[in-house]
């Protein structure tokens, strides 16, 4: 049986009911012409049967299980291990798209490291009502410890995820700002290996920008933060332990960066030096690429039942004897409520537009703006500003009147709390769903490293809605993820 | 490298190893008892005993069901299935420290361990289970040596090995030739399998051919020179890892390990069967297993919980 790529078109239109809402499609135009960068694998696929394409299908998943890039599903019996669903069928992006998608985020770091740099020293922005005072000064992430110490190169958050979706009209926006632990790097990492075996061919003529010297890059930037000081400087990955559900990045980070994975229980703090207990003595460390939330990594100064840090971590951080990527307290700059003025920030500090769009977002703290919420729940999708992975989120279109209700009293509650956005109809990409090709929902990560230039990696991971017609693409929500091919500008490749 | 990484490799090695030795064990019981003869039974409990479970006559009687548990029995913390989820566990916390070919290797081993299908698997087929359990063990073993640097890791990691296995043969000649008022054994049958358990039973052919007598086998056992699974060898092998990873903490001014480890090796390598017999083989095995049990200790106080007083900077 042959796949109908052309059956794919139809089935991209079922998904979205009004043709004024229709999502964008990664692979055809409007009128079900396959894009040009799409061509390469529309054409293979259609050479593919669908036993061929579910037999790549599980060679990609055995890659997967064999090392071990699972999470644990407990059960009441006994407890197993399960892959990320992964799709086989890459997401392609033009040289061209990239250039843009490359200088807005490049643009929007540069600024969200700037006002890190402000906000904790002399908060020039603040006083000049740029941004409000209390929106700022009161979000829970806003750490007062770190006012007025210096950071290397202002580089607040050396390692940013930032969550892209593409409107309906094509055009690239960002949805949210990642600047405290952003993780799915590996997977981006993970994914290429895979597609590179299943797709050797197509992948070999398609021109993918390569993606593999990430952690190289990684190591380059964590040291350049302490290039002034230290000039052969200690790195450690700091993680939560092998219980956390993205224990496998931290382990694949520091194993290709080439440094030891450490856990709080490694660490010994002594007069405000760091150092981790090795099996020939404490050794000192210089740079911590934690993976671990602000509120855990030293119980002394923040939660104190927290086991995952190392009590004095933040004191010896303060006296410079040890560097903390990302510096702690960068959440104020990637906070729901602060996401909206960040066109502001990039006009206040770079006197430029903003090249990649923010989504229009209703705070709900202004009363105006609560009451058109209010009256529009159903259209709009509602997320608490605290909160991340897809939780405390109600998607107005796909909820129940229940739903809205119960979000109206909590809006009207503590209106601070949320914010809300129009829903937008996510881009769809075509993915292998049960030996068949169908379009689902995607986003685009893109992984930013900031030390002391800025890199913008020529890949992302793709998050994918596996469950029809849904919106959310969080793991923890029933998403999954594909890999990214940034194609290479012909123009660029030497002869 | 770190305490904790050095202290997870050893007992990856340790884990593995005795996941090994108990796999070998339940083959040969298996094999032995498919004649229901009364040595058969003798080798059941000698396999039964020497992994900690002895007297127990129904066990020894019903060879299947108690091989079935040593392996499978995830409740048993001993159990072969067990041992693997405790080195894989352990495996996956040092995961940046052990290469991709060595992971994949002990990954795929509990991934077949952990399968639903695995008591049918067992039920269908247990020698070629087990079979294949040692094979990629032994795999995941190359594996280490082939890919893995000769560093401090791997020496941690065969430290764990070649201790699990000084201290499991030690166990086994015990049971055999211990001075407890055992019945000697002296059928043929029987004491083939017990070289079987030990792996030994073509290397010793080698030297001693086809005549078994139990005092060679306990000297082949004991103290040969270059068989791996004697105990000679096995603390030569700790003596020389030891020295090799002290050397770091000695230009630190701490006292290691290797000095224990030294005299154990000693102890077999100028040993004399004759001796060893006339002044009873318990307490000859009996000093031997103390003192892995020491060196187990020291490894641990000097390398992984070491006193921070000692060790901070002045």
């Amino acid at each position: 049986m042959k796949l109908d790529v052309a059956k794919v078109k139809s089935v991209d239109r079922a998904l979205s009911p009004s043709a004024a809402a229709l999502p964008y499609d990664e692979m055809c135009d409007a009128d079900g012409v396959v894009r040009p960068h799409y061509a390469a694998l529309a054409a293979r696929l259609e050479t593919l049967s669908a036993g061929e394409l579910a037999e790549r299908q599980k060679t990609l998943e055995r890659f997967f299980l064999l090392q071990g890039i699972t999470f644990t599903v407990y059960g009441a019996e006994s407890s197993t291990e399960r892959i990320i669903p992964t799709d086989l069928l890459p997401r392609i992006i033009s040289a061209e798209e990239w250039k843009t998608v490359e200088a807005g985020l490049t643009q929007r770091l540069k600024a969200l490291n700037m006002f890190l740099a402000d906000i904790y020293s002399s908060q020039q922005i603040l006083m000049d009502g740029v941004v409000p005072r209390e929106l700022v000064l009161k979000a829970p992430s806003y750490r007062r410890g770190m006012q007025n110490l210096y950071v290397p190169h202002q580089a607040y958050a050396n390692v940013c995820g930032s969550d892209l979706i593409r409107q309906p009209d094509g055009a690239f926006a960002v949805l949210e700002d990642n600047l405290r632990v952003p993780s799915g790097v590996s997977y981006m990492l993970a994914n290429r290996e895979a597609s590179k075996r299943v797709f050797p061919g197509t992948f070999r003529g398609a021109g993918v920008r390569p993606i593999d010297r990430y952690p190289d890059l990684l190591l380059t930037t964590l040291k350049s933060m302490a290039a002034d000081w230290r000039p052969n400087p200690q790195v450690v990955v700091l993680t939560p332990g092998v219980y956390n559900s993205a224990y496998f990045e931290h382990a694949y980070l520091a194993r290709l960066m080439g440094v030891p994975l450490v856990e709080g229980r490694d660490l010994v703090v002594h007069d405000n030096m760091v150092y981790m207990r090795t099996t020939t003595g404490l050794r000192r460390i210089d740079i911590i690429y934690r993976r671990v939330d602000d509120d855990f990594i030293d119980p002394l100064t923040f939660r104190s039942d927290s086991g995952l840090g190392s009590a004095g971590l933040f004191n010896a951080y303060r006296a410079g004897n040890v560097v903390i990527c990302n510096a702690p307290g960068t959440g104020v700059a990637d906070d729901k409520a602060v996401y909206a003025y960040v066109p502001e920030i990039i006009r206040y500090y770079l006197g430029e537009d903003a090249i990649l769009p923010n989504i229009e977002t209703f705070l709900c703290r202004e009363p105006a703006q609560l009451s058109h919420v209010l009256a529009n729940l159903d259209k709009f999708v509602v997320k608490a500003v605290g909160a991340s992975g897809g939780y405390g989120m109600l998607v107005g279109p796909h909820s129940t009147k229940a739903q809205q209700d119960e979000f109206a009293a909590a809006l009207k509650a503590d209106p601070a709390n949320y914010i809300a956005q129009p829903t937008i109809q996510l881009s769809t990409a075509p993915c292998l769903i049960d030996h068949a090709i169908e379009a689902r929902h995607v986003d685009l990560r893109p992984f930013i490293l900031s030390g002391e230039k800025i890199v913008v990696t020529p890949g992302a991971l793709t998050r994918v809605a596996l469950r029809k017609g849904s919106l959310v693409v969080n793991s923890s929500q029933g998403g999954g993820s594909k890999d990214t091919w940034v194609l290479t500008d012909r123009k660029d490749l030497q002869p | 490298m770190l305490a904790r990484v050095a202290d997870s490799l050893y007992w990856i090695g340790r884990y593995v190893e005795r996941a090994e030795h108990l796999c070998r064990l339940s083959d040969v019981m298996l094999t032995a008892t498919l004649d229901r003869t009364e040595s058969a039974t003798q080798i059941a409990r000698i396999a039964l005993a020497a992994v900690g479970d002895p007297q127990d006559e129904t066990k020894a009687r019903s060879p299947y069901e108690a091989a079935l548990a040593l392996v499978l029995d995830r409740e048993d913390p001993g159990s072969v299935a067990s041992s693997l989820s405790r080195a894989r566990e352990n495996a996956r916390q040092v995961r940046d420290q052990i290469t991709t070919e060595t992971w994949e290797r002990l990954n795929l081993i509990h991934l077949r361990m952990n399968d639903t299908q695995a008591a049918q698997t067992f039920a269908d087929g247990s020698q070629a289970f087990l079979h294949d359990t040692i094979a990629d063990l032994h795999l995941f073993k190359g594996a280490a040596d082939a890919t893995m640097s000769h560093g401090e890791g791997w020496r941690f990691l065969l430290l764990g090995v070649y201790l699990e296995r000084a201290q499991l043969i030690g166990a086994l000649l015990e049971v055999c030739f211990g001075d407890r008022g055992r019945r000697a054994i002296t059928d043929h049958s029987a004491l083939t399998s017990l070289l079987r358990m030990g792996c030994a039973l073509e290397p010793y052919l080698r030297v001693y051919t086809a005549d078994m007598q139990p005092q060679y086998i306990l000297e082949f056992l004991l103290l040969d020179e270059d068989f791996p699974r004697s105990v000679r060898f096995c603390t030569a092998r700790i003596e020389e890892h030891l020295t090799s990873i002290s050397r770091h903490v000695e230009a630190a001014g701490v006292s290691g390990p290797d000095r224990l480890a030294g005299r154990l090796r000693a102890r077999l390598q100028y040993a004399e069967i004759g001796e060893v017999q006339a002044s009873g083989s318990s307490a000859f095995l009996g000093a031997v297993l103390d003192e892995c049990a020491g060196v187990h200790r020291q490894i641990y106080e000097t390398f992984v919980a070491y006193t921070l007083e000692q060790r901070l900077p002045a």
